[in-house]
């Protein structure tokens, strides 16, 4: 823990949050794709108000 | 500096938001077993509504409102480095906010204002339930005046240095909350007062509900802003790094409170007295405000992954792994996000203009409000106890490991109660309702194994209610000493300087008036030009 050289440490703080950007990507496209079937696989389904 | 009386103010505060928070706790319990009609001799429907209207003023309105004004005069001493302002005028909006509680209890726990926490007139309660609701909120303006009083002394003290952001983001509220109350007050002041009290004998509903839809969704930024406050001020500290961005934590916070203003006719989507044009407008907005949520989901992941990283985590998610996951603050974070991104997909689908009408006024929305209200917001709320007690009572916390416990059960039960919840509303099941047997036909026959699901997670839920409050209590009693200031995160680039449309609120203040002149001016104004027919008083 914390035993880093001060280049290893620059390096992160100057890294891309590749991490990030995966995670929010995978979560983005879950939300997506989940909205697209509740609309088309569930309330399209169940037609007009009758 | 000697911030005794900030300390006592806070906790004060504190204190009450969780007496409130532990007594609705358990209402909560017998409201999900009451409902569920397993045991009958529960059964009342007096006693339900009772409860849930108690349950709901103590939950939204007590624990947020008092929790938000403790942990604002915290954050104002400590990242200001200033003694709180006229601390005479705060311990009045702390009384006058308490009296209304006082009042506001009377009538709701004998029943005599069973409205829901929402009023829903043509419905009626006791006149001491708005009475002593006015109280709460004009308590709560006491403290808005603190904050911006201090923001301005510190601003003229320091011209032309950036606020600390943790203040920035407080005063935001504060500005925020001005605005967001001045719709339910106009409601309480001219129309639910005067009906109760019997000066008139008819309401405006419609006018109601779009008051009210003025309040409803800001409302919900109000309690949020300290939860991502401390995502962005407190938690990359305490896990051991960094905040990725001064300046997106500003521009989100400046979005929330302009975007999350004009946008309440998304609970009034089947309101027929509002119009689609106005209701499209309002759904439009409502997608806007996601945008504060997506960067501050970016800008705090990304302060956790360096401090993963810098605490030895490789590769692409092996910086999880690394965090401090036995630190109450960051496990609060990590199950408050998890949280988010159920709730935040339910909140997209009551958004969507169409699909709403398949969950409306179900079980959906309770299920929904509750993952994100009692599971995001509230679960951090938790996460800024355990850092805050201690340093506000001069005592360790009594123990790092209950505290862990307390979290993961109040996720566990809160993902087990609100899954079946959803399910539920999908299935058909209406909101608001005492009993779910409907004479035991085979449709309501099917809602029972989710109904008994439900009992199981609101009982986790009630024991983890129990572990925060001893935690806290045995914290305060202690004979120990503990001496410590609460630490805000540093940027990784230090803001040194700043345009000022990101380190003042002149400008939005300007933009918010034009916004909600847009939004909300003629919808309101339609009640007084055009014929409406006003609804007696149901109820008491």
């Amino acid at each position: 823990m914390n035993q880093l050289s001060e280049e290893e440490r620059k390096k992160i703080l100057e890294s891309s949050p590749v991490g990030t950007w995966t995670l929010l990507l995978m979560v983005g496209g879950g939300m997506v794709i989940a909205w697209l079937l509740m609309y088309y696989g569930m309330f399209l389904p169940r037609g007009h108000i009758s | 500096m000697d911030n005794a009386v900030e300390k006592k103010l806070a906790l004060s505060h504190f204190w009450v938001a969780f007496g409130a928070f532990a007594l609705a706790a358990v209402m909560g319990l017998y409201q999900v077993i009451e409902r569920s009609g397993f045991f009958g001799f529960l059964e009342s429907r007096e006693v339900y509504y009772a409860s849930v209207s108690t349950h709901g003023v103590l939950m939204g309105f007590v624990l947020t409102t008092f929790f938000i004004m403790g942990f604002g005069y915290y954050v104002a001493t400590s990242s200001l480095k200033l003694p709180v302002w006229n601390k005479t005028f705060a311990w009045t909006g702390f009384a006058v906010a308490l009296l209304g509680v006082v009042l506001a209890a009377l009538p709701l726990l004998g029943g005599a204002a069973s409205v829901l926490y929402t009023f829903y007139p043509p419905m009626q309660g006791h006149p001491l339930l708005y009475i002593g609701a006015t109280l709460l909120v004009v308590g709560s303006w006491f403290w808005c005046v603190s904050m911006i009083v201090m923001y301005m002394q510190w601003k003229k003290a320091n011209p032309d240095q950036p606020v600390p952001l943790a203040m920035f983001a407080t005063t935001a509220n504060a500005i925020l909350w001005l605005w967001t109350s001045a719709g339910v007050a106009i409601e309480v002041l001219f129309q639910l007062i005067p009906l109760a009290l019997g000066w008139i004998d008819t309401i405006d509903p419609g006018l109601s509900r779009t008051l009210f839809a003025w309040t409803l969704h800001p409302i919900v930024y109000f309690w949020l802003i300290p939860t991502y406050t401390a995502f962005y001020c407190l938690v990359p500290k305490q896990a051991g790094g960094f905040l990725f961005s001064d300046e997106m934590a500003r521009a989100a916070f400046i979005i929330l409170v302009v975007f999350s203003l004009p946008i309440g006719f998304h609970h009034l989507y089947m309101d027929p007295g509002i119009s689609h044009g106005w209701k499209i407008l309002h759904a439009i907005g409502t997608f806007v405000v996601t945008l504060p949520t997506f960067i501050t989901g970016f800008t705090v992941i990304a302060s956790l992954e360096i401090a993963g990283r810098l605490n030895g985590g490789k590769g692409l998610f092996g910086w999880i792994a690394s965090l401090p996951w036995s630190n109450p603050m960051v496990l609060a974070i990590i199950l408050a996000l998890l949280m988010l991104i159920f709730g935040g997909f339910g909140g997209l689908v009551n958004a969507s203009y169409a699909m709403n009408a398949m969950v409306h006024n179900t079980a959906w929305v309770p299920g929904h409000f509750h993952l994100i209200f009692g599971g995001t917001t509230v679960i951090m709320y938790f996460g800024i106890a355990y850092y805050f007690w201690p340093v506000l009572s001069g005592k360790p916390l009594f123990s790092n490991a209950m505290a862990i416990k307390q979290l993961w059960t109040w996720f566990i039960g809160m993902s087990i109660m609100t899954t079946p919840w959803h399910i539920l509303g999908l299935l058909g099941q209406p909101r608001r309702i005492d009993s779910v047997n409907y004479n035991n036909n085979l449709l309501t026959l099917s809602w029972e194994p989710y109904e008994a699901v439900m009992i199981f997670g609101g009982a986790i839920l009630t024991y983890s209610a129990g572990l925060l409050i001893y935690n806290l209590y045995k914290t305060q009693i202690s004979n120990e000493s503990y001496q410590g200031e609460i630490e805000y995160a540093e940027p990784i680039h230090a803001v040194n300087d700043l345009p000022n449309y990101l380190n003042s609120f002149k400008i939005w203040n300007i933009v918010i008036a034009v916004f909600m002149l847009i939004a909300f001016g003629y919808p309101i104004l339609q009640h007084f030009l055009m014929e409406t027919f006003g609804s007696s008083r149901w109820g008491v």
